[in-house]
Protein backbone atom coordinates (compact mmCIF):
# COMPACT_ATOMS: atom_id res chain seq x y z
CA UNK A 1 0.00 0.00 0.00
CA UNK A 2 2.73 2.43 0.93
CA UNK A 3 4.65 1.76 -2.30
CA UNK A 4 1.50 3.03 -4.12
CA UNK A 5 1.85 6.42 -2.45
CA UNK A 6 5.40 6.71 -3.72
CA UNK A 7 4.27 6.31 -7.33
CA UNK A 8 1.29 8.67 -7.03
CA UNK A 9 1.54 12.20 -8.52
CA UNK A 10 2.21 14.98 -6.03
CA UNK A 11 -0.81 16.08 -4.04
CA UNK A 12 0.39 19.68 -4.01
CA UNK A 13 2.82 21.53 -6.23
CA UNK A 14 3.79 25.16 -5.90
CA UNK A 15 6.18 26.71 -8.37
CA UNK A 16 7.96 30.05 -8.21
CA UNK A 17 5.52 31.80 -5.87
CA UNK A 18 5.97 35.54 -5.53
CA UNK A 19 4.03 37.87 -3.28
CA UNK A 20 4.74 41.45 -2.22
CA UNK A 21 2.94 43.81 0.11
CA UNK A 22 3.85 47.20 -1.31
CA UNK A 23 7.63 47.25 -1.51
CA UNK A 24 7.97 44.42 1.00
CA UNK A 25 8.71 41.25 -0.97
CA UNK A 26 7.51 38.36 1.19
CA UNK A 27 7.69 35.42 -1.22
CA UNK A 28 10.47 35.45 -3.82
CA UNK A 29 10.12 32.28 -5.80
CA UNK A 30 8.99 29.67 -3.27
CA UNK A 31 8.71 26.09 -4.56
CA UNK A 32 7.13 23.16 -2.76
CA UNK A 33 6.08 19.66 -3.78
CA UNK A 34 4.20 17.40 -1.40
CA UNK A 35 3.43 13.76 -2.15
CA UNK A 36 0.28 12.05 -0.84
CA UNK A 37 0.77 10.66 2.66
CA UNK A 38 3.51 13.15 3.46
CA UNK A 39 3.64 15.45 6.45
CA UNK A 40 5.54 18.68 5.81
CA UNK A 41 6.46 21.38 8.32
CA UNK A 42 6.89 24.95 7.15
CA UNK A 43 9.27 26.65 9.55
CA UNK A 44 10.81 30.09 9.63
CA UNK A 45 11.26 33.19 11.74
CA UNK A 46 8.38 35.42 12.77
CA UNK A 47 7.43 37.58 9.82
CA UNK A 48 9.19 35.29 7.33
CA UNK A 49 5.91 34.94 5.41
CA UNK A 50 4.78 31.48 6.49
CA UNK A 51 1.10 32.45 6.72
CA UNK A 52 1.30 34.32 3.42
CA UNK A 53 2.76 31.19 1.82
CA UNK A 54 -0.01 28.99 3.20
CA UNK A 55 -2.71 31.43 2.08
CA UNK A 56 -1.21 31.45 -1.40
CA UNK A 57 -1.08 27.63 -1.39
CA UNK A 58 -4.72 27.52 -0.24
CA UNK A 59 -5.83 30.03 -2.83
CA UNK A 60 -7.33 32.48 -0.33
CA UNK A 61 -4.63 34.97 -1.35
CA UNK A 62 -3.66 35.59 -4.96
CA UNK A 63 0.08 35.31 -5.54
CA UNK A 64 1.65 37.98 -7.75
CA UNK A 65 3.38 35.29 -9.79
CA UNK A 66 3.76 31.54 -9.78
CA UNK A 67 1.50 28.54 -9.86
CA UNK A 68 -0.16 26.28 -7.32
CA UNK A 69 -1.70 22.98 -8.35
CA UNK A 70 -3.35 20.51 -6.03
CA UNK A 71 -4.74 17.15 -6.98
CA UNK A 72 -7.93 16.41 -5.11
CA UNK A 73 -9.81 18.34 -2.45
CA UNK A 74 -8.23 20.95 -0.23
CA UNK A 75 -8.71 21.86 3.42
CA UNK A 76 -7.29 25.07 4.90
CA UNK A 77 -7.19 25.95 8.58
CA UNK A 78 -6.39 29.66 9.02
CA UNK A 79 -4.25 30.81 11.95
CA UNK A 80 -7.00 33.00 13.41
CA UNK A 81 -10.25 31.04 13.72
CA UNK A 82 -12.75 32.23 11.12
CA UNK A 83 -16.10 31.48 12.77
CA UNK A 84 -19.53 33.05 13.11
CA UNK A 85 -19.94 34.04 16.75
CA UNK A 86 -23.72 33.85 16.67
CA UNK A 87 -23.83 30.24 15.48
CA UNK A 88 -23.31 27.18 17.67
CA UNK A 89 -20.71 24.46 17.04
CA UNK A 90 -23.45 22.19 15.65
CA UNK A 91 -24.68 24.95 13.32
CA UNK A 92 -21.14 25.47 12.04
CA UNK A 93 -20.97 21.76 11.22
CA UNK A 94 -24.29 22.00 9.38
CA UNK A 95 -23.27 25.10 7.45
CA UNK A 96 -20.02 23.55 6.27
CA UNK A 97 -21.65 20.20 5.56
CA UNK A 98 -23.98 22.12 3.23
CA UNK A 99 -20.98 23.93 1.72
CA UNK A 100 -19.20 20.63 1.06
CA UNK A 101 -22.44 18.91 0.07
CA UNK A 102 -21.89 16.15 2.60
CA UNK A 103 -24.69 13.67 3.25
CA UNK A 104 -24.60 14.01 7.02
CA UNK A 105 -22.78 15.24 10.09
CA UNK A 106 -21.20 11.92 11.12
CA UNK A 107 -17.66 12.95 10.31
CA UNK A 108 -18.15 16.34 11.96
CA UNK A 109 -19.40 14.75 15.15
CA UNK A 110 -16.57 12.20 14.98
CA UNK A 111 -13.98 15.00 14.79
CA UNK A 112 -15.64 16.88 17.64
CA UNK A 113 -15.43 13.74 19.79
CA UNK A 114 -11.88 13.06 18.73
CA UNK A 115 -10.81 16.57 19.71
CA UNK A 116 -12.82 16.25 22.94
CA UNK A 117 -15.26 19.16 22.81
CA UNK A 118 -18.61 17.41 22.29
CA UNK A 119 -20.11 19.13 25.33
CA UNK A 120 -19.92 22.44 23.46
CA UNK A 121 -21.99 21.32 20.45
CA UNK A 122 -24.85 23.60 21.50
CA UNK A 123 -22.67 26.57 22.51
CA UNK A 124 -22.36 29.68 20.33
CA UNK A 125 -18.86 30.16 18.92
CA UNK A 126 -18.71 33.61 20.54
CA UNK A 127 -18.87 32.00 23.98
CA UNK A 128 -16.15 29.39 23.40
CA UNK A 129 -12.65 29.60 24.89
CA UNK A 130 -9.71 30.31 22.57
CA UNK A 131 -8.64 26.66 22.53
CA UNK A 132 -12.13 25.37 21.71
CA UNK A 133 -12.53 27.96 18.96
CA UNK A 134 -9.31 26.63 17.47
CA UNK A 135 -10.66 23.06 17.66
CA UNK A 136 -13.76 24.13 15.75
CA UNK A 137 -11.58 26.01 13.26
CA UNK A 138 -9.63 22.80 12.64
CA UNK A 139 -12.76 20.65 12.49
CA UNK A 140 -14.18 22.83 9.70
CA UNK A 141 -10.99 22.36 7.68
CA UNK A 142 -11.12 18.56 8.11
CA UNK A 143 -14.87 18.08 7.68
CA UNK A 144 -14.76 16.81 4.08
CA UNK A 145 -11.69 14.60 4.63
CA UNK A 146 -9.60 16.57 2.11
CA UNK A 147 -6.70 15.09 0.14
CA UNK A 148 -4.49 18.08 0.90
CA UNK A 149 -4.51 19.82 4.27
CA UNK A 150 -2.93 23.19 4.96
CA UNK A 151 -2.79 24.02 8.68
CA UNK A 152 -1.52 27.34 9.99
CA UNK A 153 -0.32 26.73 13.57
CA UNK A 154 -3.39 24.58 14.19
CA UNK A 155 -2.82 23.78 17.85
CA UNK A 156 -2.52 27.29 19.30
CA UNK A 157 -4.28 27.34 22.67
CA UNK A 158 -4.60 23.54 22.83
CA UNK A 159 -3.91 21.89 26.17
CA UNK A 160 -1.39 19.03 26.23
CA UNK A 161 -4.02 16.29 25.91
CA UNK A 162 -5.64 17.94 22.89
CA UNK A 163 -2.22 18.57 21.40
CA UNK A 164 -1.52 14.81 21.57
CA UNK A 165 -4.95 14.07 20.11
CA UNK A 166 -4.17 16.44 17.28
CA UNK A 167 -1.07 14.43 16.45
CA UNK A 168 -3.00 11.15 16.60
CA UNK A 169 -5.45 12.64 14.14
CA UNK A 170 -2.67 13.88 11.86
CA UNK A 171 -0.98 10.47 11.90
CA UNK A 172 -4.30 8.91 10.97
CA UNK A 173 -4.70 11.32 8.03
CA UNK A 174 -1.18 10.62 6.87
CA UNK A 175 -1.72 6.88 7.02
CA UNK A 176 -4.78 7.36 4.80
CA UNK A 177 -2.64 9.04 2.17
CA UNK A 178 -3.55 12.64 2.91
CA UNK A 179 -0.86 15.26 2.30
CA UNK A 180 -0.51 17.59 5.28
CA UNK A 181 1.38 20.89 5.43
CA UNK A 182 1.69 22.44 8.89
CA UNK A 183 3.18 25.78 9.89
CA UNK A 184 5.04 25.32 13.12
CA UNK A 185 7.69 27.03 15.18
CA UNK A 186 8.13 24.31 17.79
CA UNK A 187 11.59 22.84 17.36
CA UNK A 188 10.98 19.82 19.56
CA UNK A 189 8.27 18.35 17.33
CA UNK A 190 10.21 18.49 14.11
CA UNK A 191 10.94 14.77 14.26
CA UNK A 192 7.29 14.10 13.59
CA UNK A 193 7.52 15.43 10.02
CA UNK A 194 8.73 13.84 6.80
CA UNK A 195 10.10 17.09 5.49
CA UNK A 196 11.03 20.47 6.92
CA UNK A 197 10.58 23.41 4.59
CA UNK A 198 12.45 26.41 5.94
CA UNK A 199 11.20 29.75 4.62
CA UNK A 200 14.24 32.00 4.29
CA UNK A 201 14.32 35.21 2.22
CA UNK A 202 11.05 34.27 0.56
CA UNK A 203 12.24 30.86 -0.66
CA UNK A 204 11.79 27.39 0.74
CA UNK A 205 14.81 25.31 1.64
CA UNK A 206 13.74 21.74 2.28
CA UNK A 207 15.47 19.08 4.31
CA UNK A 208 14.45 15.55 5.21
CA UNK A 209 14.02 14.54 8.83
CA UNK A 210 14.64 11.32 10.72
CA UNK A 211 11.05 10.30 10.02
CA UNK A 212 11.63 10.37 6.25
CA UNK A 213 14.79 8.34 6.49
CA UNK A 214 13.01 5.71 8.56
CA UNK A 215 10.12 5.73 6.07
CA UNK A 216 12.45 5.38 3.11
CA UNK A 217 14.22 2.49 4.80
CA UNK A 218 10.81 0.87 5.24
CA UNK A 219 9.97 1.36 1.54
CA UNK A 220 13.33 -0.13 0.60
CA UNK A 221 12.41 -3.16 2.66
CA UNK A 222 9.11 -3.52 0.76
CA UNK B 1 -13.92 6.93 -3.58
CA UNK B 2 -15.11 7.94 -0.13
CA UNK B 3 -18.62 7.65 1.15
CA UNK B 4 -18.85 11.41 1.56
CA UNK B 5 -18.22 11.77 -2.17
CA UNK B 6 -20.51 9.04 -3.42
CA UNK B 7 -23.68 10.04 -1.53
CA UNK B 8 -24.04 13.72 -2.32
CA UNK B 9 -26.83 15.96 -1.27
CA UNK B 10 -28.35 17.98 -4.08
CA UNK B 11 -26.88 21.50 -4.00
CA UNK B 12 -30.21 23.23 -3.48
CA UNK B 13 -30.06 22.25 0.17
CA UNK B 14 -27.50 25.01 0.59
CA UNK B 15 -30.20 27.63 0.22
CA UNK B 16 -32.44 26.77 3.20
CA UNK B 17 -29.36 26.39 5.42
CA UNK B 18 -27.95 29.76 4.37
CA UNK B 19 -31.35 31.47 4.68
CA UNK B 20 -31.97 30.09 8.16
CA UNK B 21 -28.56 31.09 9.44
CA UNK B 22 -28.62 34.51 7.73
CA UNK B 23 -31.96 35.34 9.37
CA UNK B 24 -30.65 34.09 12.69
CA UNK B 25 -27.54 36.22 12.26
CA UNK B 26 -29.60 39.35 11.70
CA UNK B 27 -32.07 38.72 14.50
CA UNK B 28 -29.64 37.96 17.31
CA UNK B 29 -28.59 41.59 17.61
CA UNK B 30 -29.71 42.43 21.15
CA UNK B 31 -29.08 46.15 20.86
CA UNK B 32 -31.33 46.31 17.81
CA UNK B 33 -34.01 44.40 19.72
CA UNK B 34 -33.75 46.87 22.56
CA UNK B 35 -33.98 49.78 20.11
CA UNK B 36 -37.17 48.29 18.68
CA UNK B 37 -38.78 47.77 22.08
CA UNK B 38 -37.69 51.05 23.71
CA UNK B 39 -36.53 53.52 21.09
CA UNK B 40 -39.50 53.23 18.73
CA UNK B 41 -42.22 54.08 21.34
CA UNK B 42 -40.05 56.71 23.07
CA UNK B 43 -39.26 58.39 19.75
CA UNK B 44 -42.95 58.38 18.76
CA UNK B 45 -43.99 59.86 22.13
CA UNK B 46 -41.28 62.48 22.02
CA UNK B 47 -42.01 63.56 18.45
CA UNK B 48 -45.75 63.54 19.14
CA UNK B 49 -45.28 65.77 22.20
CA UNK B 50 -43.01 68.17 20.31
CA UNK B 51 -45.04 68.43 17.13
CA UNK B 52 -48.45 69.38 18.49
CA UNK B 53 -51.36 69.46 16.09
CA UNK B 54 -50.72 72.50 13.94
CA UNK B 55 -51.76 72.28 10.31
CA UNK B 56 -48.93 71.93 7.81
CA UNK B 57 -48.80 72.03 4.06
CA UNK B 58 -47.44 68.90 2.44
CA UNK B 59 -46.95 68.64 -1.29
CA UNK B 60 -47.82 65.47 -3.16
CA UNK B 61 -45.58 65.57 -6.20
CA UNK B 62 -47.45 62.97 -8.23
CA UNK B 63 -50.69 64.97 -8.22
CA UNK B 64 -49.30 68.44 -7.59
CA UNK B 65 -51.77 68.64 -4.73
CA UNK B 66 -50.84 70.47 -1.53
CA UNK B 67 -52.43 68.70 1.43
CA UNK B 68 -53.36 70.41 4.66
CA UNK B 69 -52.26 67.85 7.20
CA UNK B 70 -52.06 67.48 10.96
CA UNK B 71 -48.41 68.23 11.77
CA UNK B 72 -48.37 65.75 14.66
CA UNK B 73 -49.49 62.89 12.47
CA UNK B 74 -47.14 63.77 9.64
CA UNK B 75 -44.36 63.86 12.19
CA UNK B 76 -45.32 60.40 13.40
CA UNK B 77 -44.73 59.12 9.86
CA UNK B 78 -41.30 60.75 9.63
CA UNK B 79 -40.47 59.52 13.14
CA UNK B 80 -41.43 55.98 12.14
CA UNK B 81 -39.45 56.24 8.90
CA UNK B 82 -36.49 57.49 10.91
CA UNK B 83 -36.65 54.59 13.41
CA UNK B 84 -36.90 52.08 10.60
CA UNK B 85 -33.90 53.51 8.70
CA UNK B 86 -31.72 53.31 11.78
CA UNK B 87 -32.72 49.89 13.04
CA UNK B 88 -32.90 48.09 9.67
CA UNK B 89 -29.61 49.69 8.56
CA UNK B 90 -27.87 48.88 11.82
CA UNK B 91 -29.08 45.25 12.00
CA UNK B 92 -28.05 44.36 8.46
CA UNK B 93 -24.78 46.33 8.57
CA UNK B 94 -23.68 44.66 11.80
CA UNK B 95 -24.58 41.13 10.67
CA UNK B 96 -23.11 41.43 7.17
CA UNK B 97 -19.89 43.03 8.38
CA UNK B 98 -19.27 40.49 11.12
CA UNK B 99 -19.98 37.52 8.86
CA UNK B 100 -17.95 38.67 5.84
CA UNK B 101 -14.79 36.64 6.51
CA UNK B 102 -16.90 33.67 7.54
CA UNK B 103 -18.92 33.92 4.32
CA UNK B 104 -15.67 33.99 2.42
CA UNK B 105 -14.64 30.79 4.15
CA UNK B 106 -17.99 29.24 3.24
CA UNK B 107 -17.52 30.12 -0.43
CA UNK B 108 -14.00 28.76 -0.26
CA UNK B 109 -15.46 25.54 1.18
CA UNK B 110 -17.80 25.20 -1.77
CA UNK B 111 -20.85 27.32 -0.99
CA UNK B 112 -22.41 28.74 -4.12
CA UNK B 113 -21.89 32.51 -4.11
CA UNK B 114 -25.22 33.00 -5.84
CA UNK B 115 -26.88 30.85 -3.18
CA UNK B 116 -25.36 32.90 -0.36
CA UNK B 117 -26.25 36.17 -2.09
CA UNK B 118 -29.83 35.00 -2.62
CA UNK B 119 -30.20 33.82 0.97
CA UNK B 120 -28.73 37.04 2.35
CA UNK B 121 -31.03 39.16 0.21
CA UNK B 122 -34.11 37.22 1.28
CA UNK B 123 -33.00 37.43 4.91
CA UNK B 124 -32.75 41.23 4.58
CA UNK B 125 -36.27 41.32 3.12
CA UNK B 126 -37.68 39.18 5.96
CA UNK B 127 -35.97 41.19 8.69
CA UNK B 128 -36.77 44.58 7.11
CA UNK B 129 -40.43 43.62 6.70
CA UNK B 130 -40.63 42.51 10.35
CA UNK B 131 -39.09 45.78 11.58
CA UNK B 132 -41.47 47.81 9.39
CA UNK B 133 -44.50 45.85 10.60
CA UNK B 134 -43.59 46.37 14.25
CA UNK B 135 -42.99 50.10 13.74
CA UNK B 136 -46.27 50.51 11.84
CA UNK B 137 -48.18 48.66 14.56
CA UNK B 138 -46.60 50.79 17.27
CA UNK B 139 -47.90 54.00 15.65
CA UNK B 140 -51.48 52.80 16.30
CA UNK B 141 -51.11 53.67 19.99
CA UNK B 142 -50.95 57.35 19.07
CA UNK B 143 -52.86 57.58 15.84
CA UNK B 144 -55.58 55.52 14.15
CA UNK B 145 -55.54 56.25 10.42
CA UNK B 146 -58.02 54.55 8.07
CA UNK B 147 -57.21 50.92 7.19
CA UNK B 148 -56.02 51.98 3.74
CA UNK B 149 -54.01 54.81 5.29
CA UNK B 150 -52.33 52.41 7.72
CA UNK B 151 -51.41 50.03 4.92
CA UNK B 152 -49.89 52.95 3.03
CA UNK B 153 -47.81 53.79 6.11
CA UNK B 154 -46.82 50.12 6.44
CA UNK B 155 -45.82 49.97 2.77
CA UNK B 156 -43.78 53.17 3.11
CA UNK B 157 -42.04 51.81 6.21
CA UNK B 158 -41.35 48.48 4.48
CA UNK B 159 -39.78 50.12 1.46
CA UNK B 160 -37.58 52.43 3.55
CA UNK B 161 -36.60 49.42 5.71
CA UNK B 162 -35.57 47.57 2.55
CA UNK B 163 -33.66 50.62 1.32
CA UNK B 164 -31.69 51.08 4.55
CA UNK B 165 -31.29 47.32 4.97
CA UNK B 166 -29.72 47.32 1.51
CA UNK B 167 -27.58 50.34 2.48
CA UNK B 168 -26.51 48.41 5.59
CA UNK B 169 -25.51 45.53 3.37
CA UNK B 170 -23.56 47.84 1.07
CA UNK B 171 -21.73 49.52 3.97
CA UNK B 172 -21.20 46.13 5.65
CA UNK B 173 -19.12 44.89 2.72
CA UNK B 174 -17.48 48.24 2.05
CA UNK B 175 -16.37 50.17 5.13
CA UNK B 176 -13.39 49.24 7.25
CA UNK B 177 -14.61 50.14 10.75
CA UNK B 178 -17.85 49.80 12.69
CA UNK B 179 -17.97 53.48 13.56
CA UNK B 180 -17.93 54.66 9.94
CA UNK B 181 -20.87 52.45 9.08
CA UNK B 182 -22.93 53.42 12.12
CA UNK B 183 -22.26 57.11 11.52
CA UNK B 184 -23.27 56.95 7.86
CA UNK B 185 -26.46 55.01 8.61
CA UNK B 186 -27.56 57.19 11.53
CA UNK B 187 -26.69 60.53 9.95
CA UNK B 188 -27.97 59.47 6.54
CA UNK B 189 -31.28 58.25 7.94
CA UNK B 190 -31.73 61.26 10.19
CA UNK B 191 -31.06 63.84 7.48
CA UNK B 192 -33.02 61.96 4.87
CA UNK B 193 -36.22 61.60 6.90
CA UNK B 194 -35.97 64.93 8.78
CA UNK B 195 -35.77 66.91 5.55
CA UNK B 196 -39.02 65.41 4.26
CA UNK B 197 -41.03 66.95 7.10
CA UNK B 198 -42.21 70.57 6.66
CA UNK B 199 -42.45 70.92 10.46
CA UNK B 200 -38.71 70.69 11.00
CA UNK B 201 -37.57 71.83 7.60
CA UNK B 202 -38.86 75.03 6.00
CA UNK B 203 -37.40 73.78 2.74
CA UNK B 204 -39.59 70.66 2.69
CA UNK B 205 -41.79 70.44 -0.37
CA UNK B 206 -38.82 71.61 -2.46
CA UNK B 207 -38.05 69.55 -5.59
CA UNK B 208 -34.52 68.76 -4.36
CA UNK B 209 -36.05 66.32 -1.86
CA UNK B 210 -36.95 64.02 -4.71
CA UNK B 211 -33.33 62.90 -4.78
CA UNK B 212 -33.44 61.45 -1.27
CA UNK B 213 -34.18 57.75 -0.56
CA UNK B 214 -37.08 58.40 1.81
CA UNK B 215 -38.87 60.72 -0.66
CA UNK B 216 -40.83 57.93 -2.39
CA UNK B 217 -41.90 56.08 0.78
CA UNK B 218 -42.83 59.38 2.50
CA UNK B 219 -44.95 60.49 -0.47
CA UNK B 220 -46.65 57.09 -0.60
CA UNK B 221 -47.33 56.97 3.16
CA UNK B 222 -48.59 60.56 3.38
CA UNK B 223 -50.59 60.29 0.15
CA UNK B 224 -52.34 57.18 1.42
CA UNK B 225 -52.87 58.36 4.97
CA UNK B 226 -53.98 61.95 4.25
CA UNK B 227 -54.93 62.18 0.58
CA UNK B 228 -56.54 58.80 -0.11
CA UNK B 229 -54.27 58.42 -3.11
CA UNK B 230 -52.15 55.42 -3.97
CA UNK B 231 -48.89 56.61 -5.48
CA UNK B 232 -47.45 53.34 -6.75
CA UNK B 233 -44.83 55.15 -8.79
CA UNK B 234 -43.41 56.72 -5.65
CA UNK B 235 -43.35 53.40 -3.86
CA UNK B 236 -41.51 52.06 -6.90
CA UNK B 237 -39.03 54.94 -6.64
CA UNK B 238 -38.25 53.81 -3.08
CA UNK B 239 -37.78 50.25 -4.29
CA UNK B 240 -35.42 51.52 -6.94
CA UNK B 241 -33.17 52.93 -4.20
CA UNK B 242 -33.34 49.59 -2.37
CA UNK B 243 -32.52 47.73 -5.57
CA UNK B 244 -29.62 50.04 -6.40
CA UNK B 245 -28.04 49.81 -2.92
CA UNK B 246 -28.38 46.05 -2.80
CA UNK B 247 -27.12 45.54 -6.35
CA UNK B 248 -23.92 47.48 -5.62
CA UNK B 249 -23.60 45.80 -2.19
CA UNK B 250 -24.01 42.32 -3.60
CA UNK B 251 -21.49 42.94 -6.38
CA UNK B 252 -18.95 44.07 -3.75
CA UNK B 253 -19.89 41.01 -1.64
CA UNK B 254 -19.36 38.80 -4.68
CA UNK B 255 -15.92 40.29 -5.32
CA UNK B 256 -14.86 40.12 -1.68
CA UNK B 257 -15.93 36.51 -1.12
CA UNK B 258 -14.73 34.98 -4.38
CA UNK B 259 -12.32 32.09 -4.17
CA UNK B 260 -9.06 31.88 -6.08
CA UNK B 261 -8.83 28.16 -5.75
CA UNK B 262 -7.63 26.09 -8.70
CA UNK B 263 -7.68 22.30 -8.52
CA UNK B 264 -6.62 19.89 -11.17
Amino acid sequence: MSSGTVLAPPALEARDLHKSYGTHRVLRGADLTVAPGRLVAVVGENGAGKSTLLKALAGVLAADRGEVVHHGTLGYCPQEPVLNNSLTVEQHLRYFAAARRLPGLERGHGLVRQLGYEKYLGTAAGELSGGTRQKLNLTLALLHDPDVLLLDEPYQGFDWETYLRFWELTEELRSHGRAVVVITHLVFEQERFDLLADLVDGRLVTRATGATEAEEARHADV
Amino acid sequence: MRTSDTVRRPPYRQFPTALRFSVRDQTRNRLAGLLLVLFVPVWYLLMDAMAGGEVLEFRLYATGEVLQVDGGRLTLITAGLNCVTMIAGFVVFDAVRKALLFDRRLVFAGYGQAVLVGAKTLAVVVVAAAIALYTALAVLFLWRPSVGGWFAVLAGFTVIALTYGALGLLLGVLVKRDLEGFFLIIMGGLMDTFLQNPLGNPLANEPVLRWFPSFGPMQFAAGGAFGDTVLWGHLGLGLLWAGAFSAVGLVVFWIRTRSRNHAR
